[in-house]
């Protein structure tokens, strides 16, 4: 069995996701070999085959020009997987080339069960048990899904591809980074993180009044930066801040699979829903079965009394 | 200009869901349906875009057709569609909808579009449903048309569409392109319009087309559904029941034990 | 000695044909005002309001004459009662002159202001005046020299006192002057009957006899002058409202008090809806603006804007006044303003404190309406996401509808109606005793009451939606109008008896909207019910003293009338109930009305820190009410203001289900 890799490079460096998918590939217990856009110089810590074409040239986030380059790989090395991150790079990619591979796609992937893959529906509250009947397949892994045991490491033997023009009818334009003018929640030892069930922007002043009775940071889900409530600075999970506090306090958070992928390391969740089959119980050591309206301003209470 | 959007109709994600007898959906029973909400980002902006052009004499008039594939309810969604601005609806009723994995439902919606000159797509990035984030993709690819997916930034002058990809944590990519081409739409692109009262009452006039499934469905099957089901616990935390004031005592005394972090 | 007095006395019959030419022309200058305001209130929709009409005019005449919805409103309110009262006397007065001297005397040569009746006249009319001119000087002293909060003078105010001033005063100099000459010295037995002339007419006396009759034919004229100008001036000034606001009393809304207008959706000629035009309010939303007189009472009830809110019910009235004869097709929503607009709680306070009979709830609905449908547009993005979640989920949470009846499982009287026979009640819990974990406990201690009681209730789950109150009075009747035929139809499929409620928005809008809708079972809010089994002794409570204050919710209060049985069953419960200082009609809005409760209070001060505030001033260790509303917004309240130490907020229900 063989998996091809898609390496991500962004902004001049390998990003983490790629080696979370050495470790999918490993544990689907495949031969490796990987693809890259990225910077000959500064390749990837990894022990095998590596096809690195040259982000001076392609870009790094050009999905017309990588899914050329990736399909010619794809049909010289024949791999049973193609195996990329399900990123905005990932997600992307992964479709372009499938319908070319004429190869089943399975999105999203958190688990492997016995060749068949497990992905979550509808917002992680259930999860989905698929096979791909095809003799390639396509697969997106969700960040934060595996548990990374070993440390990358290793050097490439390195195969550079591409090298003619290839025509493109889009044209990147240029990075844009957003203002993160407030708080780096890497470093927060406790983060009280406000979702969706708060109800309303009003009840985010609940929520900071808790994270000062803590003595934590605000945070909050893309929902909640989406509607405005706070800034996105403190968004946390794969479109924001990936985070591992000692404590972090989820508080009408459903848990969204995104939002685990960015805060399921931290050392102690603490999780407030009036819905016990929320998802965020997977990952909560205690699990407060309240409208965080309520529990909220209680909790502050008590501990400003303390 | 021709302009399609394609929503699909999911439960809310609020629902309690139970899983049904073929143990690979959940029953439908007493379920609210909405529509997909990165959907609703497409159909605003197609609406944006005729709006724009409107009174613009050098394009030709803009319509914009919205597809849904599914059961005879999602005509619901079609009709919050049309109510929002778009001009006719096309119901593709399919009873297979559970089945279908997105390499079908594009082929479909490619057999609809392919020889009516669409000159732009909008679909939302995902299903809030399935998620698989590939619909709109294939479909581009089947009818040769450009893509630009995650869209959280649109603009378009004459056939030059200058689009804002949102990338991961926080990172926006610009991006300029050329008409036809299938835009994928994602949270933050816009605001979806609350429907007024007199499209309501136009959109109930408004075309509606119903066309089966089955002919329309040119690929094969390539995944295939084995289970739907609960995720197991794995945190199997502690659940803390009752009296508000008594589970916060005991989440202080729980905190302080197992945590460093509180006094 | 002959007692009475020479009409026309020193200014000779010779008057009589210019004196009524003018005032003749006076009174077409006060016909062609109103004819001239009237072709504006044509403008607007039809609405018919003349049903009835002998019971309405009969009901207008006692509030007109009776002042009564004037001098409830304090020490202003009766000064003006009694400057009417005088002015109603001095006009009768007037006219037994004219009856006297123009019909009577010269057709019959009959003279009826002679001897005992004279000396009445005489002295009833010296009184009047006097009262009028003392009134006219307090109430001048008030808006001028005391300036109230919130009063405000414009060029009307100034020149209707000092032209009732001027009138009055001449008024008394002609007299004196007439009295100075005939009457004082030569029939003092009379002059006493007439005090303040009298009292005048000895500044005369000193006088030459021509002196006298020159300058009583003077300020004889300058009286008819004042007096003409008086009669031309109501129209074009705010005395309009002697006229707009008795024939307001008229127009009153004699449906079920609340009653909305339900909106024909369906309707395919309509092309908007609501009101976004003056144009586009009924012509009596038009009228009504004319008929105010900017008293300002409203203001100072408005739970809106005595929290800093730029809502003022009265400039709301104004500006759609000012438009409306501005541009008939100017928009209102802009001259309101739209915040003032979406500030309101419709608690119904200003309406009910008007003592003009203006309707300003339904002007604020139809604005709102005109918004919500066609604009789409809401207070907050958060008002859009509960519509959005009352359309998909049926309530404004966006919780599984399947959850609805959850709270119910376990309760053993309790039952769903698709399960059940017949049961004794339905109960329709409503969305936050569905949903909301604070106001379970209530949905929980009623059913526990009931238990006790023997009664066994079915309830809706799943079937059951929304009332539609909050969407229907943030302007969305398209909305409203699904999730009531909903209702309507699920409700009636079981054939209940009784429906009962416990929120007071949800009794309100099945008890009263949708009648309209064809909806014909009876319905009761849970004080009511209760306050029954408790006097035919089928509920008993074991008493048990405490000190409590009560809020009237709106719903109940104000727009049901429901006062005393909530107040009975806190009573029978050991209730020591202490009032706050806005309690019963002039009870205040907890801020949740109107569907605000869906809305962000953005604006001002909290309205229900303020109602908290006025709780906790009573001393009373807990605050109970009878909405989910209000405890909803209460036990925000409390927190906010740091009164948690001070005052429990609770419901009815709790009270008794504690002591059973």
């Amino acid at each position: 069995m063989k998996a091809l890799i898609v390496g991500e490079y962004r902004n001049g460096e390998t990003l983490e996701c790629t080696y979370e998918l050495i470790a999918f590939a490993k544990k689907l217990g495949a031969e490796t070999a990987m693809f890259m856009v990225g910077g000959q110089d500064d390749p990837p810590k990894y022990d095998g085959k590596l096809y690195m074409a040259d982000s001076a040239k392609y870009g790094e986030v050009n999905p017309d020009v990588h899914t050329k380059l990736l399909l010619d790989v794809a049909h010289q090395e024949n791999p049973d997987y193609v195996i990329l991150s399900h990123s905005s790079y990932g997600w992307d990619l992964a479709p372009r080339i499938s319908f070319d591979l004429k190869a089943g796609q399975v999105s999203e992937v958190v688990d492997i069960d016995d060749g068949s893959f497990v992905l979550p529906a509808f917002n992680g509250k259930l999860h989905r048990k698929v096979t791909s009947k095809t003799g390639i397949t396509v697969v997106t892994v969700q960040s934060g899904s595996l548990n990374m045991t070993e440390q990358p490491s290793g050097t490439p033997e390195m195969t550079l591809v591409g090298g003619e023009d290839i025509e493109t009818g889009m044209e990147f334009t240029g990075y844009e980074e957003v203002e993160s003018a407030g708080a780096d929640l890497t470093k927060a030892d406790v983060i009280v993180s406000a979702g969706r069930g708060i109800g309303k922007q009003d009840n985010i002043s609940v929520i900071q009044e808790l994270a000062d009775a803590i003595g934590g940071e605000l945070a909050a889900t893309r929902p909640v930066v989406d509607a405005g409530w706070t800034d996105h600075s403190r968004q946390v999970g794969t479109s924001g801040q990936t985070v591992s506090p000692k404590l972090y306090v989820a508080c009408g958070i459903s848990g969204a699979i995104q939002h685990l992928a960015g805060m399921k390391k931290s050392e102690f969740i603490v999780a407030i829903n009036t819905d016990i089959d929320a998802p965020i119980g997977e990952v909560a050591d205690v699990f407060v079965v309240a409208d965080i309206k309520q529990f909220a301003p209680a909790l502050s209470a008590k501990l400003k009394r303390a | 200009m021709e302009i399609l959007v394609c929503v699909k109709q999911v439960p809310d994600m609020e629902s309690k869901f139970n899983i049904d007898t073929s143990g690979t959906w959940y029953d439908e029973t007493d379920l609210a349906y909405r529509m997909n909400e990165y959907d609703e980002f497409a159909v605003e902006q197609a609406v944006l875009v005729k709006e724009k052009l409107r009174g613009d004499t050098s394009v030709a008039d803009t319509s914009v057709t919205v597809l849904s594939i599914g059961p005879e309810r999602v005509k619901d969604v079609i009709k919050k569609a049309l109510s929002m601005g778009c001009d006719r609806g096309v119901h593709i009723k399919d009873e297979q909808y559970q089945a279908r994995d997105p390499m079908e439902n594009a082929s479909i919606i490619a057999s609809f579009a392919k020889d009516k000159g669409f000159d732009l797509i909008f679909t939302g990035l995902q299903s809030q449903d399935r998620g698989s984030a590939q619909t709109g993709i294939i479909v581009a690819r089947v009818l040769e048309m450009r893509c630009v997916t995650t869209v959280v930034g649109f603009e378009l002058e004459n056939d030059v569409i200058t689009a804002k990809r949102e990338l991961d944590g926080g990172l926006k990519a610009g991006f300029r392109t050329r008409t036809p081409a299938v835009i994928t739409c994602q949270m933050g692109l816009n605001k979806p319009r609350y429907p007024t009262l007199p499209n309501i009452i136009k959109a109930k006039k408004k075309e509606l087309t119903t066309i089966e499934a089955d002919t329309m469905a040119t690929a094969e099957r390539m995944v295939e559904t084995d289970a739907l089901f609960h995720p197991e616990k794995k945190g199997a935390g502690l659940v803390l029941e009752g009296e508000i004031n008594d589970q916060a005592d005991k989440l202080i005394s729980i905190l302080r034990e197992k945590t460093g972090v509180i006094k | 000695m002959k007692f009475t007095r020479e009409i026309y006395w020193n200014v000779g019959a010779d008057v009589l044909a210019p004196m009524y030419f003018i005032a003749l022309l006076s009174t077409l200058a006060l016909i062609y005002g109103f004819y001239a305001r009237s072709k504006v209130y044509r403008r607007g929709k039809p609405l018919y309001r003349f049903d009835d009409i002998a019971t309405r005019i009969a009901g207008a005449l006692v509030k007109t004459l009776g002042q009564v919805k004037v001098i409830g409103g304090g020490a202003p309110g009766l000064a003006h009662g009694i400057f009417f009262w005088s002015f109603i006397l001095l006009f009768c007065g007037t006219t037994l002159v004219f009856v006297q001297a123009d019909i009577t005397d010269p057709l019959f040569g009959y003279r009826f202001l002679k001897g005992g009746f004279y000396k009445l006249f005489s002295l009833t009319l010296d009184i009047a005046g006097l009262a009028a001119i003392i009134m006219m000087l307090g109430l001048f002293a008030r808006r001028y020299i005391v300036r109230p909060k919130g009063l405000e003078s414009a060029f009307d105010d100034l020149f209707i006192h000092a032209l009732f001033f001027a009138i009055l005063v001449t008024g008394f100099i002609v007299e004196g002057l007439r009295m100075a000459a005939t009457e004082i010295g030569q029939n003092m037995e009379l002059a006493y009957f007439s005090p303040v002339g009298l009292m005048t007419g000895l500044m005369f006396t000193g006088l030459e006899k021509e002196t006298i009759e020159s300058f009583h034919k003077l300020m004889w004229w300058i009286h008819f002058a004042f007096s003409t100008l008086f009669i031309a001036s109501i129209p074009y000034t705010k005395l309009r409202h002697m006229f707009t606001t008795s024939f307001n009393y008229v127009l009153e809304d004699r449906r079920p008090k609340g009653s909305l207008e339900t909106q024909d959706l369906e309707d395919e000629s309509a092309e908007t809806f609501g009101a976004a035009k003056a144009g586009e309010l009924s012509w009596k939303d038009i009228f009504d603006t004319d008929a105010c007189t900017r008293c300002k009472r409203c203001q100072d009830v408005c739970p809106a804007y005595s929290t800093g809110k730029p809502l003022s019910p009265m400039k709301l009235i104004e500006r759609i006044g000012d438009t409306a004869f501005g541009d008939i097709e100017g928009s209102i929503t802009t001259s309101v303003g739209k915040d003032a607009i979406w500030a309101c709680t419709m608690c119904r306070a200003c309406q009910d404190t008007c003592p003009a009979s203006i309707e300003h709830v339904a002007k604020v609905l139809e604005m709102r309406r005109s918004m919500a449908l066609m604009e789409g547009e809401f207070p907050g993005d958060e008002v859009v996401t509960a519509m959005d979640n009352i359309e998909v989920n049926a309530n404004p949470f966006g919780l599984a509808p399947a959850a609805r009846g959850d709270w119910a499982d376990g309760l053993d009287n309790v039952g769903s109606l698709k399960e059940l026979d017949k049961t004794d009640i339905v109960y329709f819990a409503g969305c936050y005793a569905s949903y909301d974990q604070r106001n379970k406990k209530v949905a929980t201690s009623l059913m526990k009451i009931f238990k006790a009681a023997g009664i066994s209730v079915g309830i809706l789950g799943a079937q059951e939606k929304c009332c539609g109150d909050p969407a229907r009075r943030i302007g969305n009747e398209y909305l409203y109008q699904q999730m009531a035929g909903e209702n309507i139809d699920a409700i009636k499929s079981y054939d209940p008896h009784t429906v009962v409620t416990s929120c007071p928005h949800c009794y309100n809008t099945l008890e009263k909207d949708y009648r309209d809708l064809g909806f014909d079972v009876k319905v009761e809010h849970y004080t009511v019910f209760l306050d029954r089994l408790v006097k035919d002794k089928k509920l008993e409570i074991l008493a048990e003293e405490f000190d409590v204050t009560y809020h009237d919710s709106c719903f109940l209060g104000r727009y049901n009338g429901v006062y005393n049985q909530p107040r009975e069953l806190i009573k029978a419960a050991g209730g020591r109930i202490v009032e706050m200082r806005r309690a019963m009609e002039n009870s205040f809005c907890c801020g949740a009305g109107g569907g605000r409760i869906l809305a962000e209070e953005k604006l001002g001060t909290r309205i229900n820190i303020a109602r908290a505030t006025m709780a906790a001033e009573t001393g009373a260790g807990s605050l109970v009410s009878n909405c989910p509303f209000c405890l909803t917004m209460f036990e925000d309240g409390v927190k906010t203001a740091e009164l948690e130490e001070k005052l429990t907020p609770k419901d009815i229900a709790e009270i008794i289900a504690d002591r059973l």
